[in-house]
């Protein structure tokens, strides 16, 4: 069976399952975002991290043949990378967003140096979920096979909400976030709330780049992120930092990147490159619809982003 | 050898004791051999000017700070306090100056978060019936879902307060907790807490430089001043000028400035239907009107968060009005260089380095703020000259006597009190000031800067300035203004002079009746 | 200055660390980097062709730097810089050469200057982070480039690299007398210059550091901070943008995925190291040109990928970072002492 003979349901179809299979990287990243500014910190570098979690989640993936190895690996790197972040971002006078560039850079630098002996060879993916076992259609079994990062994110979410809500670890992260003087007279410790909060978080990212590499595209290239760290700050804006409304604020994403190639696999590659800017110009928009200058957001950490 | 108890949360109130508590940061000695004695079930006072060291040596109590001599005696015993966790376990709590409560959570949220035995998971089930359970016997009621962000101050107080009755706290320290309050406020909060002592549940040790709190609620007095023990003794066998003579040092005779009589002036600056919004877009100032005329100081008194910040913010420039306009010498203003160098209207906010100067640039720069873009400090239309911002500043520096190793140094170095100089030197020194806005000018600073600063203003008024004084200080108010108006909810709501001043229907008004 | 010299050894020495457990010998790493940046004429030519964009791509980070805006929108600027360079050099490629540079220089200056201001009017009107709003352009960027080379611009004939129609070699910026060192780095050296000199000692440089220091005495003091901040980000943009004309003009000949060759998250590294200070931005432009034109011989005789810059640069940014918040702990004694 061809695209064409689903007509313009391919379209939808490969839309929708782009949401998923793209949207999970956007959902880990986002939420480990979501984790480190409710501690009342930006972590711009989750970008490095999420490359240095592709690129290490491929490495062992391929050493071990264990893509699960691979995952793990991922998030200890990611682990690895936000203790890195924390201890700068924990300095006085160090800017979240400066160190979040230096990360950044650093992360990808890291990344793509250590890859090189990893582009050729092809390591073991992720299992798929299949989901679409009761379609004779193609194209709906392909776009239910669905990576099991997925769900771990979807648990993340849900368990994150109710970290928050009902944990006294969660409720010290969200204290240290929204008034870390608050939180000091308190007795709890604000560095160490912040250090671990940055980690875990981190650990998210190195899991989301985890996806890439070992599900969807599921091979290592340099371009393989694209931004997609630097968009989850954005998309948490967009969630008002709740981590339920995280998961469907990366599907709608992960929908949008999907446009420009679902359309040209029905023939239509007018704008292919423009398609391409899609996620960042909705991210954009989501950014100047949701800002203002006048007040200050619903949900956002009373401190964040503000020296420590 | 005295074996020492190991440590059990008490039932009921302990005395509690300092001997020659010393604490020092640096070189600067904040408690110099500080001793003091809170017997079990008493309410005690600690006095003191600000910068005393009050909040120093009750930090210590706390945790915060360890000092460096002397010991803390809890029920007798020699004890290590390394934090406020210690603290806790010796059933010593603290209200601070500052809230403390998470503003994004509930008060229920705030009041279990506050517990250190909270568990790892929260079942809220059990825990709303325990709290609600504990408001039953609260001495004042609080809705237990709502935000503490959405708490007015005075709530928010209360809320402070239910949180060591809920802790258990059987010595309860209280840092200046009225400031926020209005004074029937005050009165029923400290009130209840008098209640509490009485019935022998606790007892308080409470930091204050109101003699009305003393003489209403207190048993029992110690005075600090610069940082050294300064007197102590009995509520009852005390007078408020014994209090005062030990907390001034006894050299205290406010000098009064000279108030040239004059006629009323033209409208200096006409406030027409202002309104402005808070942070968070709750509106702070609604249909706000006045004029002050030249030649007049216009006071403003209210409880801190009526919006007084808001609205010299706005007559700043500093925040957007959301409708009204301001009207200077007759002319609509809005704030552009052009017309506040026209008009010669300035100002002194309150926490000058925040709001005045830009820390990193020198003091000479930020003398220069108001001239730097005109000859002769510009040179060929857009060259700035050092050299003369430099004797430009040099001069003002003298005059104001800022104490500072040179016009180089970055502003951010100086101390509170030359930080306020050196702002006062550039919006009055020149002598250009048609309009005034000053708020809060003298706060934190000692008497001799006090006494410069309000002669500073009234000697602006008496050259023809038209002054609008912004203050929390009622003191200040009655003694400089020529009129007086209270701000209650962004709204002015009385209008009195100095001379008809009554300070009970001045309160009554701030307290919004 | 002596903070991020120092810093700068210390990254050097993690560098050669990093090297070490590669199996590299860092000495001869250092050593071939030297020799391949300023070891000759020849290679120090190399280094200043390299040394041109960055200068003008740093000043994109630090003219906004100085109000207290992080932009770091330089790739897309220098892109669309670059491409409105091309666009407006092919539509007058028949005028004389002077003229096709000078309008090809103002059309990437308002390219470049209009797509940041765009960040700043987000900011400044609507509060969106500049930081993540430009970040984002850089990528819309690239797919405009994408777009347009693959489409309306495209030159049926570049098969491999979707490119523009080319600028004749004739009207392109000439290299400087018998040198290989084109134009372009005058264009770098001066704007550097007048940055510096409109930073440090015009008045709009005392405005906008005020803004920078502190906003609300600059809203007090009657500054029109948004007016001042969207001129700030324009200039900036320009800067990058005459960057991508430079190597539209200078170098490729034609607008093409070349343009996104990294010069404008480098130029990031150069503004932050230089302290946003015009005149150092040309001393750290020409160490870090050189150690980019390093980077071939890092491949060929060592076996070290691309990369290795990257990651050096990281280490550079990490290791000033961290020694800053030392620089406040010394400083904060002093003061007590004092």
């Amino acid at each position: 069976m061809t695209s064409e003979s689903i007509g313009w349901w391919g379209v939808v179809l490969g839309i929708l399952a782009g949401a998923v299979r793209g949207g999970t990287p956007f959902l880990l990243v986002s939420l480990g975002e979501c984790l480190t500014e409710k501690s009342g910190k930006i972590n711009l570098g989750l970008e490095g991290t999420l490359l240095m979690g592709a690129m290490s989640a491929y490495a062992v993936s391929y050493k071990t043949g264990s893509p699960w190895a691979g995952v793990a690996a991922a998030g200890a790197t990611g682990a690895l990378m936000g203790a890195l972040h924390a201890l700068l971002v924990s300095r006085p006078k160090v800017n979240d967003i400066a160190a979040g560039i230096a990360m950044l850079i650093f992360g990808t630098g890291c990344a793509f140096f250590l890859s090189k002996p990893y582009i050729q060879p092809s390591a073991p993916q992720l299992p798929a979920v299949a989901l679409g076992g009761w379609s004779q259609v193609a194209q709906v079994q392909a776009a239910l096979r669905i990576s099991p990062l997925f769900f771990l994110g979807v648990a993340v979410a849900f368990a994150l909400q109710w970290f928050f809500r009902a944990t006294r670890w969660g409720m010290h992260v969200r204290a240290v976030g929204d008034s870390p003087a608050a939180a000091r007279a308190m007795g709890i410790s604000v560095g160490r709330t912040r250090f671990l909060a940055i980690m875990a978080g981190s650990a998210l990212g190195g899991i989301g780049g985890a996806h890439l590499t070992l599900f969807y595209p599921g091979a290592w290239t340099e371009a393989i992120s694209s931004g997609q760290g630097l968009m989850a700050v954005a998309l948490v804006i967009f969630a008002r930092w709740n981590p339920v409304q995280c998961l469907w604020a990366s599907l709608l994403f992960g929908g949008a990147q999907a446009v420009g190639p679902s359309l040209q696999a029905v023939g239509i590659s007018t704008g292919y490159y423009l398609w391409n800017a899609s996620p960042y110009i909705l991210t954009l928009l989501v950014m100047v619809l949701t800002c203002s200058r006048k007040r200050t957001l619903v949900g956002a950490p009373g401190a964040l982003g503000s020296p420590s | 050898m005295m074996t020492i108890p190991p440590v059990v949360r008490p039932a009921k109130p302990f005395d509690l004791e300092l001997v020659k508590v010393t604490k020092r940061f640096g070189s600067f000695v904040a408690n110099d051999q500080i001793s003091l004695k809170v017997p079990a079930g008493t309410f005690h006072a600690l006095l003191g000017e600000n910068g005393a060291g009050k909040s120093t040596l009750v930090k210590c109590i706390m945790g915060f700070h360890q000092a460096e001599e002397g010991d803390i005696l809890v029920h007798g015993h020699s004890r290590e306090i390394n934090s406020p966790y210690d603290a806790y376990q010796f059933g010593i709590g603290m209200v601070y100056q500052h809230f403390t409560l998470v503003p994004a959570m509930t008060v229920a949220e705030n009041l279990v978060l506050s517990r250190p035995d909270t568990p790892g998971i929260i079942n809220w089930k059990d825990e709303m019936a325990r709290l609600r359970e504990f408001m039953q016997t609260a001495p004042f009621k609080m809705d237990l879902d709502t935000p503490a962000s959405e708490l007015a101050a005075g709530q928010k107080q209360k809320v402070e307060i239910l949180k060591q009755l809920y802790l258990d706290s059987k010595f309860l320290i209280l840092d200046e907790p009225t400031s926020v309050l209005t004074p029937s406020e005050a009165d029923e909060v400290l009130g209840l807490i008098r209640d509490k002592v009485k019935a022998g549940d606790l007892s308080v040790l409470l930091i204050t430089h109101k003699f009305r709190e003393v003489f209403g609620f207190c048993d029992e007095i110690t005075v600090l001043r610069r940082g050294q023990f300064a007197g102590h003794g009995l509520v009852k066998d005390l007078t408020a000028d014994d209090m005062a003579a030990m907390m001034m040092g006894g050299q205290r005779e406010t000098k009064i400035v000279p108030k040239a009589v004059r006629e009323r002036g033209p409208a200096g600056l006409e406030i027409k239907g202002l309104c402005a919004n808070k942070d968070n877009g709750v509106p702070a100032l609604t249909n706000l009107n006045l004029t002050v005329h030249e030649g007049e100081v216009v006071g403003i008194a209210g409880v801190s968060g009526n919006g007084q910040r808001e609205l010299v913010e706005v007559l700043a420039g500093q925040r957007p009005a959301t409708g009204g306009e301001l009207v200077v010498h007759g002319a609509s203003y809005h704030g552009t260089r052009a017309e506040t160098a026209e008009h010669g209207f300035f100002l002194l906010p309150e926490e000058p380095l925040r709001n005045a100067c830009v820390p990193q640039m020198s003091v000479a720069e930020n003398i220069a703020f108001r001239s730097f873009d005109r000859p002769p400090m510009t040179r060929a239309g857009c060259l700035v000259s050092r050299a003369a911002i430099r004797s430009f500043a040099q001069d003002l520096i003298t005059r104001f006597s800022v104490k500072t190793r040179s016009p180089e140094t970055p502003i951010g170095d100086l101390s509170g009190g030359n930080v306020q100089r050196a702002v006062l030197a550039r919006e009055l020194g020149p002598g250009t000031a048609r309009v005034l806005i000053a708020a809060n000018p003298c706060f934190g600073l000692d008497f001799a800067a006090v006494e410069s600063i309000h002669g500073q203003i009234t000697e602006a008024r008496n050259r023809g300035v038209a002054v609008l004084l912004v203050s929390e200080d009622l003191d200040e108010l009655l003694a400089l203004a020529d009129r007086l108006l209270v701000i209650s909810h962004g709204e002015f709501v009385y209008e009195t002079t100095p001379a008809q001043a009554d300070i009970k229907t001045i309160g009554h008004h701030m307290a919004g009746h | 200055m002596a903070i991020p010299t120092g810093a700068v050894v210390v990254a050097l020495a993690l560098f050669g660390l990093f090297c070490a457990f590669q199996g590299k010998n860092p000495f001869a790493v250092f050593a071939a980097i030297n020799k391949a940046a300023f070891g000759s004429w020849y290679s120090f030519q190399n280094t200043l062709v390299r040394a041109a964009p960055l200068m003008l791509t740093a000043l994109c980070t630090a003219l906004p730097a100085r109000l207290g805006l992080v932009i770091i929108g330089n790739e897309g600027a220098l892109v669309v810089g670059g491409l409105s360079a091309t666009a407006a050099g092919l539509a007058c490629a028949t005028a004389p050469v002077a003229v096709v540079i000078s309008v090809m220089t103002l059309a990437g200056m308002v390219g470049g200057g209009l797509w940041i201001t765009v960040c700043g009017a987000l900011y400044y009107q609507r509060g969106v982070n500049e930081t993540i709003s430009s970040l984002l352009m850089n990528y819309i960027a690239i797919a405009v480039l994408n777009h347009l080379v693959n489409g309306p611009m495209r030159d049926p004939s570049s098969l491999n690299k979707p490119s523009s129609f080319p600028i004749p070699d004739d009207k392109m910026l000439p290299a400087m007398g018998d040198s290989n060192v084109h134009y372009g780095l005058v264009f770098g050296l001066v704007a550097c210059v007048i940055a510096w000199a409109l930073m440090e000692h015009a008045t709009f440089g005392f405005k906008v550091r005020m803004i920078g220091g502190n906003i609300r005495a600059a809203r007090m003091s009657g500054l029109p901070v948004a007016r001042l901040g969207l001129i700030t980000c324009f200039l900036a943009g320009a800067a990058a943008g005459i960057a991508g004309m430079i190597e539209v003009a200078a170098v490729h000949g034609r607008a093409n995925e070349s343009l996104a060759a990294g010069y404008g998250y480098a130029g990031i590294l150069v503004a932050f190291v230089a302290r946003y200070r015009g005149l150092p931005i040309i001393l750290v432009a020409t160490l870090l040109g050189g150690i980019l034109a390093s980077g071939g011989i890092l491949q060929r005789q060592f076996k070290l990928p691309d990369a290795t810059i990257l990651v050096f640069q990281g280490l550079v940014f990490l290791v000033i970072l961290f020694s800053d918040s030392l620089y406040g702990k010394f400083k904060f004694f002093k003061e007590r002492e004092a």
